[in-house]
């Protein structure tokens, strides 16, 4: 079991990098340096024509290249990008160890040497370097403190140089920022620089630093359970809506969070199912998958109803939701031993998620569920059975209850409290005005479907003018076609037209 | 104002809340507030000197208490969110206060009175204790408790739960959670019953005598039978279901509108 759960935890660490990335597939695969080179080339590109299409092209093989990276990779990359006294390039070695010597003599023969670029790269290159640098070095502990300061050093760095084309790497590089703090254990630590970049983000109409900074700070919030704070954040900060998918997904997530815990589980549910439907695929990311699908099965529950089976068996999903499925299960029964057991049982997984007070809340559903069932199958039913049958603690405490549950309308019934029953009355018709208000819920959301997935339909740029060329020619023979009936008409087809008139 | 005197005053403080003389105690307590402040410790700032944090804590404290027993809940709120600074962000730097969970339940308590059930789940997620071991801690383990009692439904515990109250502040609160649970089983009561005797009305609500079901029921409107001692709760007339009409046609329309759009 113990295994079992650590892979799902891995699999959580690991869902944030993923997620970022849709692995991208090579068709001939390319030595690491290589593929510096070429996203080097890339960005350069994307800075020249103003593109930076490009450059997210770049970024999104990032995750990739991430796990090829080595010393020598990343050493063998500058000394072939750079010339061989820039100043850029002497700031960038010392962060990586010194390499033995042999190994530089390799470096000095390779063709890649030898053809020394001249003039000095973009300040986006570099920068882009540095992020390879930093996520390198977060990959072994002992290097943690030294990546913390790299990173401050490059963002001091990208704020001091504020181009506009270096916006989509900065972005990344904040996520790196944070990676930097979080495993070095000082997350909070980050919390003023991050507050104080998402200002100037907002500022400067920098959409994507500033999703990734609001994600960054709600996130360190809710790590430090500061629901107050992160609302507050949610309320007075407006999502750019030109973010990426990724993180619209994380943003939803946290929302759904915070909603769920100030007990708007109706917001929190629309918001957790958006971060499902942004989320990527469930075997790209599926740390991220299975956090939303937890938080989200209990926020179901809490509003009363029940998650669809299918989803138990997701092969994402079914190890990690195996104590949710047990509560589920409860809760369908309406069982509170049961639920009371499942709770205990699992109890150090649902502290890890998170999710543990909110499954606490639970207890109410249970009763109401049993209560409901108790209804359903009874038409007259003693106060004392129903207490015998939903372990309540006192035939008094079960007259409390089902009256609450009759005011709250969860059950059509009376009590008559000198013979000490409940009598249950017949259920509701099923027809009346609150249809009509499901109707139009369920109406508006299929248009508002439909007009978002209009809107999000995109056109590749300039193609309309060959439509238009394609319509010209169109006309172009119609009036052809048009002459030519006219004179046609002297033709000996004419009588056969005339005919039919 | 030297630090001398400040140490006076927390003295005579200490001692008049420990006597439980609760004038003297507000008069101490305004006249230290103004001390901490001239000292920059009533909203710490920077690092100040562990010892001297310590005592500021203390203070509020004291007035948290002296807010309580005075029954001014919204000064209750103000020392409360002034301590909450010494709870959270120098929690590493002082000894652990033993009022802090007492203060904290008190704080969830106010909230539960006030109804804000919604605050009450954030402030609990917020507690610093990992979520399985709260109800280990009794200050904490009370309120939770009245809580879910009161979301189930299971008022008798409630009312039971008086009694077992970790501190004296707690009674306080309790006793005014009391006239919300009464009102609360009232409405249930007109739900669930066509009739019901005049005693079990009595336990039911948790009233001594019958007179004081009388006051009650002449308060929410209900019909008392005196001579079957019954209580009869006015069947509310079938409501008849209007057609919303306007909406109706707006919501049509706006199909209407939309539909054109797609097709």
């Amino acid at each position: 079991m113990a295994d079992v759960e650590m892979k799902v935890v891995d699999a959580k660490e690991e869902k944030k990098e993923d997620k970022t990335t849709t692995e991208e597939k090579k068709p001939v695969p390319l030595t690491p340096v290589a593929e510096i080179k070429a996203n080097v080339a890339l960005i350069e590109r994307a800075v020249s024509t103003l593109e930076p299409r490009f450059i997210h092209r770049v970024l999104r093989s990032l995750m990739h290249l991430r796990k090829k990276l080595d010393d020598k990779v990343l050493r063998d990359a500058i000394q072939a990008i750079y010339p061989t006294d820039s100043p850029a390039k002497q700031s960038l070695l010392p962060w990586l160890p010194n390499a033995p010597a042999e190994e530089s003599m390799d470096v000095d023969s390779t063709p890649a040497a030898s053809k020394q670029p001249q003039s000095e790269p973009i300040p986006e290159v570099e920068i882009y370097l540095r992020l390879l640098i930093i996520h390198h070095l977060l990959t072994s502990a002992e290097t943690y403190a030294k990546a913390t300061k790299l990173a401050h050093e490059t963002v001091d760095k990208m704020q001091a140089l504020s181009r506009r084309s270096m916006d989509p790497i900065a972005a990344k590089v904040w996520y790196a920022v944070e990676r930097a703090y979080e495993l070095g254990g000082e997350l909070a630590e980050a919390r003023p620089l991050f507050l104080a970049a998402q200002r100037t983000a907002a500022l400067r109409h920098d959409d994507e630093t500033e999703a990734s900074l609001i994600n960054r700070i709600l996130r360190s919030y809710l790590q430090y359970s500061l629901y107050d704070q992160a609302d507050k954040l949610v309320s007075k900060t407006s999502f750019p809506a030109a973010a990426g998918n990724p993180q619209h997904a994380r943003y939803h997530y946290y929302l759904g969070r915070i909603k769920a815990v100030q007990l708007n589980y109706t917001a929190a549910h629309t918001n957790l199912q958006q971060a499902i439907r942004r989320a990527p695929p469930a075997k790209t990311a599926p740390g991220f998958y299975q956090a939303v699908h937890k938080l989200s099965i209990v926020v179901e529950l809490l509003m009363g109803d029940i998650p669809e089976r299918s989803l138990f068996r997701h092969p994402v999903l079914e190890k990690a939701l195996a104590g949710y499925f047990e509560i589920v299960k409860a809760v369908r029964n309406g069982s509170l031993s049961q639920f009371q057991n499942t709770l205990s049982n699992y109890a150090a997984q649902f502290e890890a998620d998170k999710t543990y007070t909110l499954i606490v809340r639970l207890r109410q559903n249970v009763i109401k569920t049993g209560i409901r069932r108790l209804s359903l199958s009874y038409s007259r039913i003693s106060l004392r059975d129903i207490c015998v049958k939903l372990h309540l603690d006192s035939e008094e405490d079960a007259e409390y209850i089902v009256g609450k549950a009759i005011r709250d309308g969860v059950i059509e019934g009376r009590i008559v409290h000198e013979k000490g029953w409940m009598e249950c009355g017949g259920q509701k018709s099923g027809y009346g005005p609150e249809v009509s208000d499901v109707f139009s819920r369920r109406i508006s959301y299929c248009l508002e479907l439909h007009n978002q997935s209009v809107k999000a339909m995109r056109y590749p740029l300039n193609a309309h003018r060959k439509e238009l060329a394609a319509a010209e020619g169109a006309r172009e023979r119609e009036k052809e076609l048009a002459k030519e009936i006219q004179e046609g008409d002297l033709d000996d087809e004419g009588p056969d037209l005339g005919e039919g008139f | 104002m030297a630090s001398s005197q400040l140490g006076q005053l927390y003295k005579e403080l200490q001692q008049a809340f420990m006597s439980g003389n609760l004038q003297q105690t507000g008069v101490l307590l305004a006249r230290l507030k103004i001390g901490l402040t001239e000292a920059g410790l009533l909203v710490p700032f920077g690092n100040p000197n562990p010892q001297d944090l310590v005592v500021a804590r203390d203070i509020l404290e004291v007035g948290a208490f002296w807010s309580i027993r005075t029954k001014d809940i919204p000064s209750f709120d103000r020392y409360f969110s002034q301590l909450l600074t010494f709870y959270n962000d120098y929690s590493s730097l002082l000894p652990p206060s033993p009022r802090e969970y007492p203060l904290r339940g008190l704080n969830l308590i106010r909230l539960l009175t006030q109804n804000r059930i919604a605050d009450f789940h954030t402030t609990l997620e917020s507690l610093p204790l990992p979520a399985d071991s709260l109800t280990a801690n009794p200050y904490i383990a009370h309120p939770i408790n009245l809580e879910q009692w009161l979301m189930e439904g299971s008022y008798s515990k409630v009312w039971n739960a008086r009694e077992e109250a970790p501190t004296e502040e707690y009674k306080f609160f309790v006793d005014s959670l009391m006239g919300t649970i009464r009102n609360e089983i009232a409405s249930c009561e007109e739900a669930a019953y066509d009739s019901l005797p005049l005693k079990d009305a009595a336990t039911l609500l948790f009233f001594k005598s019958t007179n004081d079901v009388l006051a009650f029921a002449k308060q929410r409107g209900w019909q008392v039978d005196l001579g079957a001692q019954k209580i009869h709760f006015a069947k509310k007339a079938e409501d008849k279901v209007e057609i919303p009409k306007e909406r109706l046609i707006a919501a049509n329309l706006q199909y209407a509108r939309e539909l054109e759009q797609i097709v």
